[in-house]
């Protein structure tokens, strides 16, 4: 048997505790399947256990429909079309994923209630009575699902882009020579070409929306993720809350597996050296506007009309200073935490791949895979299980021996937020180390160059790029996470997904304007990045 | 003779699959300055054996002697960066966010005067001195070997590994590079082992040659 040397010793270790950390809130929760069912059960498997369970259902399907709709729709439109707007709507396509679900349900609600700014607009134009009301209710299940799918869909939208583009003109061109007509050349050819990257896409806006706790909450549709906090907080049972939350950690990972399986066994490859990138077809007439207006109205919906929203509240909101003192608590803790958690994120991510270019065995792949699946746990599960890890670990070790108590300190939300954000960073740094040819590490080291010297003067400048789209890509996710927040913040400590939170529930719309627009400009940051991406690269066609 | 002898290989084999060995009982000797080329179909192994002696790969087997060391005992696998064996690679690695200059310097050791000057005059000996302050995309290809070439032999190794260093160069610029090359180890008095798969670059650069077939090494004339 071939033995570790010290320093392979001493990294795997430092592995090996990341991943327990990791790991162990998940075990904690799925624990709990094996603890007592109590009477709260019945309570909740005769009134409101189906209604979790079916509103989630209902709002995947209806979300999983119209992101499609939007997603796969507009993408096609973009790469295969030439249309009024075509060249700046590809890139801005992208821009509701900055906007979190629930601000565009507090933007919507704000919107469409009877007396919301939408309302008010109608009944000034036609001069209507005070009673009337031009847009129906939106917060109901079909609102959510209209929230969700308008903020979401980019994801959709992202990955069947790029497959779109990769999709040899050759090749569609032969189905058209074998009698296929355009729509036909989309259903027969394209779409099913297309399938793995756009169940890839669909897949995070599943999980996105299962996750999600801030706007089903809002709009009042009790899904499962509102079962659990309801249970914890509504019936004082975390143990009932932890094997909800189990189940709903189950699915996402029946479903996670499913969706790999599929999406290998559909990993079809076209790009080879026969590739001919597409020729759009330039539009005109009503054909031409009506291309417009479908990718105009997903964009308007998840982006447009929020910013327009609370740009009215900022504007309305004129009684105390803009940036207030709680908004600038609330500012610099979100991005102290933010920055922290971009740190850790990044140098473990810089510190797995690293060591992996060194090792053949699956080790540090296994961990590394686990590790970034860590983004589909919902924050509502998160925060469960660090409770319970840290009441673990506060009563039997660190109450009685060091006087210390993790529970409710700053180190339980960073814990959630790495856990979370780890995917992004590893992404990037992931991406970062592909471009480095193995052969500049072969080269350094004969040489005479150590691994740190390697890490430090070639691997280390060589990912500047990287680091940096690394950092803000979790400084960005952490900043719209809103349940595991809400749950794992130390007393008094606001962020501004917390502040946003606060002022929506009790319907102070103007106040939340400020953190808000805060969360919407600083999601904006990696998405100008990605646009950037978009405008300038066109995979295959240049 | 044997005092001369910089490298000794014995009874090396080696896979990357545990049922199936790519080298097996691979048995080679190299003198000071001698210059050995290895041919073969790609993928027999080759490039493995050359990763091997340079330490990026570690033998199930055999051992190897490089400059009266054993590299490879048991449990001690002298690492590359401490064999003093220098490489270079048909994708030229060079390292994109340095100059050519910095590039070149990176494996000497000592002060920072010495570094430069040594740097440059293996560049000089290479034609690549006037390029010095560029950045490695700014060059040709073959420029690019030139320098990959200068940065392997700057710190004045006993040893070179040369694998397939100019299979992506043209006709004439091969030529040019092959006598140059042989010219510099020639004077600089460096052991050298190529890998090709063509038969020119042996014949024209190396003293001797063996092919690689069969997971065997069997010295053939040149």
């Amino acid at each position: 048997m071939k033995l570790l040397s010290f320093s392979q010793l001493f990294w795997r270790s430092i592995s090996l505790i990341f991943f327990s950390f990791f790991l162990l809130p998940v075990i904690f929760v799925l624990a709990s399947l094996f603890t007592d069912y109590n009477d709260n059960w019945s309570h909740l498997i005769n009134f409101v256990l189906t209604d979790y369970i079916l509103n989630s259902i209902y709002l995947i399907i209806g979300v999983s429909i119209l992101s499609l709709l939007f997603g796969v729709g507009t993408a096609w439109l973009v790469t295969n079309y030439d249309f009024l707007g075509r060249g700046w709507q590809e890139w801005a396509l992208i821009l509701p994923l900055a906007v979190p679900p629930y601000i565009l349900a507090y933007t919507f609600t704000s919107l469409f209630d009877s007396y919301g700014s939408a309302n008010e607009i109608m009944r000034y134009i036609f001069s209507a009575e005070d009673e009337k009301a031009f847009f129906p209710n939106v917060r109901n299940l079909y609102g959510a699902i209209l929230v969700f799918s308008s903020t979401l869909y980019p994801y959709v939208y992202l990955t069947t882009r790029v497959a779109f583009l990769n999709q040899s003109r050759t090749l569609l061109e032969s189905g058209k020579l074998l009698g296929l007509d355009n729509k036909s050349v989309f259903y027969k050819l394209a779409l099913p070409m297309a399938r793995p990257a756009i169940i890839a896409g669909l897949a995070l806006v599943i999980m996105e929306t299962l996750s999600d706790f801030g706007a089903v909450e809002h709009f009042a549709v009790p899904t499962f993720t509102i079962g659990i906090y309801r249970t914890w907080f509504g019936m004082y049972d975390l143990n009932t809350a932890m094997q909800l939350s189990s189940l709903l950690l189950i699915f996402v990972a029946i479903f996670l597996l499913v969706e790999r399986l599929e999406r290998n066994k559909l990993d079809y490859s076209y790009a080879g050296s026969t590739f001919k990138p597409i020729n759009k077809i330039k539009l005109t007439g009503w054909k031409n506007y009506l291309a417009f207006t479908f990718c105009f109205v997903p964009l308007f919906l998840g982006f447009l009309l929020p910013i327009l929203e609370i740009s009215n509240w900022a504007i309305n909101y004129t009684s105390e200073s803009f940036f207030s003192n709680n908004f600038l608590s609330s500012f610099f803790n979100t991005i102290f935490l933010g920055i922290l958690a971009g740190i850790i994120c990044t140098s473990f991510a810089f510190l797995f791949n690293f060591l992996k270019r060194f090792e053949r065995g699956a080790f540090l792949k296994t961990i590394s895979f686990v590790l970034s699946l860590g983004y589909a746990i919902p924050g509502l599960v998160l925060a469960v299980g660090i409770i319970q890890f840290f009441s673990m670990l506060d009563n039997n070790f660190l109450r009685s021996f060091l006087d210390f108590v993790l529970t409710g300190s700053i180190l339980g939300l960073l814990l959630a937020y790495v856990i979370k954000a780890y995917a992004l960073a590893n992404n990037s740094i992931e991406a970062g180390f592909q471009r480095i040819d193995s052969a500049v590490d072969d080269i350094s080291l004969s040489l005479g160059t150590n691994k740190t010297k390697l890490f430090f003067k070639i691997h280390f400048p060589l990912m500047k790029t990287s680091i940096l789209t690394s950092l803000i890509l979790v400084i960005s996710e952490i900043i719209k996470e809103l349940p595991a927040t809400l749950i794992l913040r130390p007393f008094n400590f606001d962020t501004l997904a917390v502040t946003t939170y606060i002022y929506a529930a009790e319907e102070r719309m103007f106040e939340a304007a400020t953190p808000a627009m805060m969360i919407v400009l600083i999601g904006l940051i990696p998405i100008f990045f990605l646009s950037k991406i978009i405008k300038d690269s066109r995979p295959g066609s240049k | 003779m044997k005092e001369q002898e910089v490298l000794t290989i014995s009874d090396l084999s080696f896979g990357y699959e545990k049922s199936r060995d790519i080298l097996s009982g691979v048995n080679l000797s190299l003198k000071e300055g001698e210059i050995l080329g290895i041919l073969g179909a790609s993928g027999i192994g080759k490039s493995s054996l050359l990763r091997i002696i340079s330490g990026l790969e570690v033998p199930k087997e055999g051992e190897i002697l490089f400059e009266g060391r054993l590299l490879n005992q048991k449990n001690l696998i002298i690492p590359p960066n401490k064999r003093g064996v220098g490489l270079v690679v048909q994708e030229k690695a060079l390292f994109p966010h340095l100059t050519v200059l910095e590039n070149v310097k990176f494996g000497i050791k000592g002060a920072r005067s010495k570094k430069n000057d040594q740097a440059t005059y293996f560049l000089r000996l290479l034609k690549a001195e006037k390029f010095k302050n560029s950045m490695p995309n700014k060059l040709s290809g073959g420029e690019q070997q030139r320098v990959a070439i200068a940065r392997a032999l700057a710190p004045q190794p006993k040893l070179i590994l040369l694998d397939e260093p100019f299979s992506s160069l043209d006709m004439n610029l091969r030529a040019e590079l092959r006598l140059e090359t042989r010219q510099l180890l020639k004077r600089t008095n460096t052991a050298c082992i190529i890998v090709s798969h063509d038969l020119d670059d042996v014949s024209s650069f190396c003293d001797k040659a063996a092919r690689l077939e069969n997971a065997q090494l069997k010295e053939i004339s040149t």
